[in-house]
């Protein structure tokens, strides 16, 4: 097991600048999460670390040595593949014992090792089976059994979940952090889920355009997102953003909506952006913050109704009970407590509060 | 669904899957029987015939009397040796140097075109034109190996004097203009393998020669496997080559049984023993495609 650390790492491919400078420190048995749009470099970086792309700039560290040099085989790690990357011709049990053959791992040692990891994981049935032979979630297991074999410092995941149905995804992923909690190897894990950001992560990093927007555990990320495009791609459904213009205590927004934000300590002044969970939002007149709109489309989910509201030129979506059952164009008071409006530089969107 | 107006037509508007299998194979079955199997069995029949254009007489029937004058026809035995050591030779060495080329096309280069274009000459070029560009190279005054080989102080080699040497030289052009086309058919494999398995390996700790080993090699079989079926039948019937670098010489010692076919039906006019041969060439051709099946399918 070891720490990760990224010092100012960048990766150009011809002019395009796909990695902008990452600084980043991993703890040595820590579970991070990268995670951000298409494109935004998550796979690019993982793959650095691998050693399968080469470094432009900057330093990659594994366990306080420099590793940019050294061949993939040099860094031990152990990478789970989107594709799984199984070889097709090898069975099972050739599939996992691979890594420790060409390690010179010793057979007893070794198919003793490839004993405890398919109990882990439940494949010990498909030992003499063909990649072909299996289902995608069970070929996903020998891929994860591959890397587990091999005892390394740090496992990197990238996408490993995303070729499995919503239902197994779920399953797998409870493993994934079973597993983690069982090895407590450190496990730098690419996805564009958010719910699997979540699940999993002792900490989270936000990519985009190849560079960090935030870095934080799960809670943080949540509860204090540190611009618009982090409270945006966190949480599901999306923030909702109304643009204001607070003066005094009040934020004026379209349609003659205001907020009170007296509640609130210091306040900021100017355009803003304001921000608003669609699960904080409750229905009727109360504590917190009042406001009103005409309901667009309700959408019962079953263990709760997702409301869309118009104010103004903007929609905002509600989570509400499931009990509430407005109609469509009906006008429906709401109500959200301050400690749960976030606000946003207009200009520079980034978190006042 | 209808009933059709007229029963006797009832399988044309709904023949069912057997009946619609049948009429979709018939063109294909059809054109097969016209190029591919009358001709063989006119070959078959005419080998049974004393059918010499030479002598004026008509056609014959001799049953397998052709055959049994091969089992003593020395030249027969020669060209057959001849065929059967080019095709053990130049297989293997075509097979190695077109894996060697493919590997070196399947690099990643800026460019690909430059080394796709110089694979595929040696392929477009026709055979004929191979066998004279290389009796020139290995003319013994004039020719480019010799000349290599007095630069870095070797005796020049008389080619065409020897049939060893003949035989040599036939070998090295054959390879040479047929590793192109095994090069494209192992090339096309290669690029079948995912990267991400090579990636895979490289985190797993295997070197480059391992994954040659490991990865390339086992999932490249079967084209390797294609690649050899259709070098060795066309070695089998080697050529152009032979006729003309050495047109057989010296003393008929580099002919091969396609030459020596082409001997009896067109210049002998000898069409019952021509075809007699040609039998031989094709169950040898037989037997080999066979023989590959098995071990594909054996292994598969
Ligand atoms: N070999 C390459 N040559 C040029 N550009 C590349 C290459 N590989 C990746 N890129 C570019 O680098 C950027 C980052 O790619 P990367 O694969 O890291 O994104 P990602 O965050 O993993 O996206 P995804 O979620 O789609 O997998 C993309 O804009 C991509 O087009
Ligand atoms: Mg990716």
């Amino acid at each position: 097991m070891a720490s990760v650390s990224f010092d100012k790492l960048s990766k150009n491919y011809g002019t395009s600048q796909v990695v902008d400078g990452i600084d980043l420190d991993i703890a040595d048995g820590e579970f991070l999460v990268l995670v951000g749009p298409s494109g935004s470099g998550k796979s690019t970086v993982l793959r650095m670390l691998a050693g399968l792309e080469a470094v432009t700039s900057g330093e990659i560290r594994i366990g306080g040595q420099r590793v940019n040099h050294l061949q993939p085989r040099q860094r031990d790690i152990a990478m789970v593949f989107q594709d799984y990357a199984l070889y097709p011709h090898k069975t099972v049990r050739e599939n996992l014992g691979f890594g420790l053959k060409v390690r010179g791992i010793p057979g007893d040692e070794a198919q003793r090792r490839i004993i405890d990891a398919a109990d882990m994981l439940g494949i010990a049935q498909l030992l003499d089976r063909r990649p072909g032979q299996l289902s995608g979630g069970q070929r996903q297991r020998v891929a994860m059994g591959r890397a587990i074999v091999r005892r390394p410092q740090v496992f990197l995941f990238d996408e490993p979940l995303s070729n499995l149905d919503a239902k197994l995804r779920g399953q797998v992923r409870t493993e994934i952090k079973r597993l983690h909690q069982a090895l407590g190897t450190t496990i730098i894990y690419v996805t564009h889920d958010q719910v699997e950001a979540m699940t999993l992560a002792d900490r989270i990093v936000i990519l985009r355009g190849g560079a960090i927007e935030q870095v934080g555990t799960p809670d943080q990320i949540y509860n204090t997102p540190a611009n618009i495009f982090v409270g945006g791609f966190i949480g599901a459904p999306a923030m909702n953003f109304l643009p204001a213009r607070i003066a005094g205590h009040v934020a004026h927004a379209a349609d003659g909506l205001s907020f009170d934000l007296s509640q609130l300590g210091a306040i900021p002044q100017g355009d803003v952006v304001l921000g608003m969970r669609p699960e904080h939002i409750r229905a009727g007149s109360g504590a917190g913050i009042d406001f009103s709109g005409i309901v667009q489309v309700v959408e019962p989910l079953g263990a709760d109704t997702l409301v869309h509201i118009g104010i103004g030129d903007a929609t905002v979506t509600a989570r509400l009970e499931p009990t509430q059952k407005p109609k469509p164009g009906q006008r429906v008071q709401l109500n959200i407590a301050p400690g749960h409006i976030h606000v946003f530089d207009a200009v520079t969107e980034r978190a006042m509060l | 669904m209808t009933a059709p107006h007229n029963p006797r037509f009832a399988w044309l508007t709904d023949p069912g899957d057997r009946g619609l299998a049948i009429m979709l194979l018939a063109p294909l079955a059809l054109l097969v029987t016209l190029i591919v199997v009358y001709p063989v069995l006119r070959l078959f029949y005419t080998s049974l015939f004393d059918h010499s254009l030479t002598s004026g007489l008509p056609p014959r029937f001799v049953g397998l009397q052709n055959f049994g004058l091969m089992l003593d026809d020395p030249t027969f035995w020669t060209t057959l040796k001849n065929t059967l050591l080019i095709t053990l030779v130049t297989v293997p060495g075509a097979l190695i140097m077109g894996l060697a080329m493919a590997l070196m096309a399947n690099m990643p280069f800026k460019y690909h075109w430059p080394v796709r274009l110089s694979l595929l000459i040696p392929w477009a070029l026709p055979l004929a034109f191979a066998g004279l560009i290389f009796a020139w190279f290995f003319h013994s005054e004039y020719g480019v190996v010799n000349d290599i080989l007095r630069r870095f102080g070797f005796q020049p080699v008389i080619w065409f004097n020897s049939p060893g040497w003949s035989m040599t030289a036939i070998c090295l052009t054959v390879i040479w203009k047929t590793s192109s086309f095994m090069a494209l058919i192992l090339l096309a494999g290669l690029q079948t393998i995912p990267r991400s398995l090579y990636e895979a390996a490289d985190v797993d700790g295997a070197g480059k020669l391992r994954q040659f080993w490991e990865i390339t090699l086992p999932l490249l079989r079967p084209a390797i496997a294609v690649a050899l079926i259709f070098r060795t039948i066309t070695a089998l019937q080697t050529f152009d080559i032979p006729y003309t670098m050495t047109a057989g010489g010296p003393g008929g010692s580099t002919a091969t049984l396609a030459m020596y076919i082409h001997q009896n039906t067109v210049s002998f006019l000898d069409l019952g023993y021509g075809s007699a041969l040609a039998v031989v060439m094709f169950l040898l051709s037989m037997l080999v495609t066979v023989l590959y099946l098995r071990m594909i399918r054996a292994r598969g």
